[in-house]
């Protein structure tokens, strides 16, 4: 290939040699983004129900959190690197930082699943007595899944990305392979780090395009 | 005996009193007074804006009011707690409202449900109330909202309503969406359930001939303020110049 | 917009396709490109050697620094993207033309600079003095309470403890694979690997135990890091030098001159204490540059 430099081997082959610290950079990999999603999950679907009852904080939480989402990626996990307990170099920094990633997404598609619910429908169910709670749980969150779903997705497949850069503060994952392979121009060795880290993101991708369909409600 | 309800001076006032604020403090409803006894239906009458669907909407206190008093079965609605309140009344309106990811099973049980019936009792009076509002119980029960036309659901919408048997029922325009043909056919077969379930009911509408047809009772509206009460037949003979309006419009 | 506005808007988009044709066909032959690594010390050679050849001869100089590793900077070179960069002996004779090691400075020296114009095309100016080798570095209180000198005293150590790495050192054949086969290190689990600027906040934040830094670095009598004799004689000699394309130099044969002033000025403390300036007191490289070679040189 005209301009690919590499050790010459294929990256298969450099999978077979090295599957154990392949399947471990990969198993780190899905650490970062599993924890860093579930954290998004956590904190962002409550903060989105939130703001649909509270329509004052809407423009100030989500313009923090679409702050979050500007900053590039790097410079983001630069300004966290100095700070105290959730800072410092390795994987706590990194998934503070996806954590961060995440929740723009998150909270505003779960904002939009429960506001997005027909008024009509509201009104019908508050008028016959449910109480706050019983709405939120019987009617506003199971229609609205399938957005909060697709929100879900999108902080998935960037987490998923954005995780490969968490290797230049020593938090592991398939990022390493795409630095080492940087640092002296070995093209194996980069893909070798990037094609698991795309199929990793597609899969993401697919599975939760599948659950969103299942999930999305035509009509009112 | 103590009535389904009786409402007292009742009013609401939009929040504000400075020149920027919107609403200015003015009243949607002023001074509305009424009773509605078991087996009557007072028809609230008026044209867009005049406040009948406010005043509805004080009585289950989706609307909170700033004065006089609500008083449902004897109890004052202001003392009770909000969705016990609610559940004890019936409510319909125009969009019916139906939860599109419950089957018409779950939609009619919803307030058995809350209120934790036992699931037989819930299936049983289900099955019931469906045949009430003229629906076939087993072609119905586990099909979904989408699937039923506007004046299947307005069935379903009536019939969830009476579930938990309520003594007073609160209607919103409940056929104002629906065709002409359809609207009339539910308009005749409400007429013939009104008698037989002796609830109270207040029956918002700005059609003049669904609220002879339909009330007991006819309250006409005109800015917030109840200008007329009285029966059908009196309504129909009075010379207060919005109830001749109506009634030229008729 | 109508018509004329239309014709308006490609006018305009010609012309800046022009001017932008026009500003890439003026990079003239007449200009050096200096090319630098990705840490303190390289950017700081760099500009030294900069400032030098604009100093001393009438060629504009064009500064492309922080590019990134040895490899990235060697193929740079080689594919004339720069004309030229500061390399170090020893990595070009291990890395570059991997070589095994060897501890002769002379040799080192001879052999790169033959190898260099033979296989590449590439001169090299005579060192500035200094030896940069890598530096295993650990903290001082750890080096007293385990009684470390020499990396083969880690060997004791390696088991219980974390190993930190920038990703060339990984890589590198006279990198840490060689070290902990030469040295027998074992360590619990394999190196973390992260940016090499990191790695001294690393470890003085207790977040790894050993790594290898510079030797010039002005950072470790700041963070009181102890480096370990390199007992076995691991590391070759890494001496400084410029790096530049023949065609360059036989084009502009006055950098030469340049070159030979920066011989053997600068030496293994003076270096320390100019890295200590930049990375330490976060001075400016630039002005950094400029007041040593006003105060060094003629």
């Amino acid at each position: 290939m005209q301009g690919f430099h590499g050790s010459g081997m294929s990256v298969w082959g450099f999978y077979a040699r090295n599957a154990q610290e392949v399947l471990g950079l990969v198993g780190q990999h899905l650490y970062l983004v599993a924890i860093s999603t579930g954290a998004a999950i956590v904190i962002g679907v409550p903060l989105g129900i939130l703001l649909t009852r509270r329509p004052a904080w809407r423009g100030p939480v989500l313009g923090v959190a679409n702050v979050f989402q500007t900053v590039p990626s790097l410079a983001l996990f630069g300004f966290l690197i100095p700070l105290p307990f959730i800072g410092g170099i390795g994987a706590t920094t990194a998934i503070v930082a996806l954590v961060l990633y995440a929740l723009l997404p998150i909270v505003r598609n779960t904002y939009e699943g429960v506001a997005g619910v027909d008024p009509a429908v509201r009104e019908a169910g508050r008028g016959m007595g449910m109480t706050d709670w019983q709405l939120l749980t019987q009617v506003e969150l199971p229609l609205g899944f399938g957005v909060i779903l697709a929100g879900v997705r999108v902080a998935t497949v960037v987490s998923v990305g954005t995780a490969t850069i968490a290797a230049a503060i020593g938090a592991g994952g398939l990022g390493v392979y795409i630095f080492r392979g940087v640092a002296v121009v070995d093209d194996t060795l980069i893909l070798a780090g990037a094609l698991p880290a795309a199929l990793m993101a597609l899969a993401a991708d697919g599975l939760l395009g599948v659950a969103e369909r299942r999930f999305a409600w035509r009509g009112k | 005996m103590t009535k389904p309800l009786e409402v007292e001076g009742l009013g609401y006032q939009l929040p504000g009193t400075g020149k920027r604020e919107t609403g200015n403090g003015r009243f949607l409803v002023r001074d509305v007074s009424f009773t509605v006894g078991a087996g009557e239906t007072l028809v609230l009458l008026g044209r867009s804006g005049s406040g009948k669907t406010t005043t509805l909407k004080l009585i289950n206190r989706l609307l909170e009011p700033t004065s006089g008093e609500v008083r449902v079965a004897g109890e004052r609605a202001a003392d009770l707690a909000v969705t016990r309140l609610r559940r004890r009344i019936g409510y319909v309106i125009q969009e019916v409202g139906l939860f599109p990811h419950f089957t018409v099973e779950r939609n009619v049980g919803l307030v058995p449900q809350l209120e934790g019936w036992p699931p037989a009792r819930i299936a049983a009076r289900v099955r019931e109330l469906l045949a009430m509002v003229g629906l076939d119980a087993d072609t119905f029960v586990s099909r979904y909202p989408h699937e039923l036309s506007g004046g299947q659901r307005q069935r379903v919408g009536v019939a969830r309503a009476l579930a938990a048997d309520p003594l007073l029922l609160l209607l919103d325009e409940p056929f104002g969406a629906l065709d002409p043909i359809t609207r009339v056919e539910l308009q005749l077969e409400f007429a013939a359930l009104e008698g037989r379930l002796g609830k109270g009911m207040v029956f918002v509408t700005h059609d003049v001939r669904e609220g002879l047809l339909l009330g007991s009772h006819i309250g006409l509206m005109l800015q917030g303020r109840l200008v007329f009460l009285g029966t059908p037949d009196e309504f129909r003979h009075s010379d207060h110049p919005e109830c001749r309006a109506f009634m030229a419009a008729a | 917009m109508g018509g004329r506005g239309r014709w308006r808007a490609v006018q305009g988009g010609l012309c800046a396709l022009a001017m932008v044709a026009s500003l890439a066909a003026c990079r003239s032959r007449d200009r050096i490109v200096v090319g630098s690594k990705n840490f303190t010390e390289s950017d700081l050679l760099g500009e030294i050697v900069a400032q030098q050849i604009e100093r001393r001869t009438a060629l504009p100089v064009e500064r492309r620094f922080h590019l990134g590793g040895t490899f990235v900077c060697h193929q740079a070179i080689t594919s004339g993207q720069i004309d030229l960069y500061v390399e170090y002996t020893g990595t070009a004779y291990t890395a570059v033309l991997k070589h095994p090691p060897v501890a002769d400075r002379d040799s080192v020296y001879r052999a790169v600079a033959r190898d260099y114009a033979q296989r590449f095309g590439l001169a090299w100016g005579e060192p500035f003095g200094f030896s940069n080798t890598f530096a295993i570095t650990v903290r001082r209180r750890d080096a007293t309470r385990y009684g470390l000198r020499r990396i083969s005293d880690l060997a004791r150590v390696a088991p219980r403890w974390k190993a930190g790495f920038g990703y060339e050192f990984l890589e590198r054949a006279d990198g840490f694979r060689g070290l902990a086969s030469v040295y027998g290190l074992r360590f619990a689990a394999p190196p973390t690997a992260m940016d090499l600027g990191l790695t001294y906040r690393a470890l003085a934040e207790g977040k790894v135990d050993v790594i290898a830094g510079n030797s010039t670095d002005g950072q470790i009598q700041a963070l009181d890091l102890v480096v370990l004799e390199d007992d076995r004689h691991y590391f070759p000699p890494y001496e400084a030098a410029p790096v530049i394309r023949q065609t360059a130099l036989a084009r502009h044969p006055e950098i030469a001159a340049a070159f030979a002033q920066l011989a053997g000025r600068i030496s293994d403390a003076e270096m320390r204490r100019l890295n200590a300036l930049a990375d330490v007191e976060h001075r400016d490289i630039a002005a950094i540059a400029r007041d040593w070679l006003r105060t060094s040189l003629p």
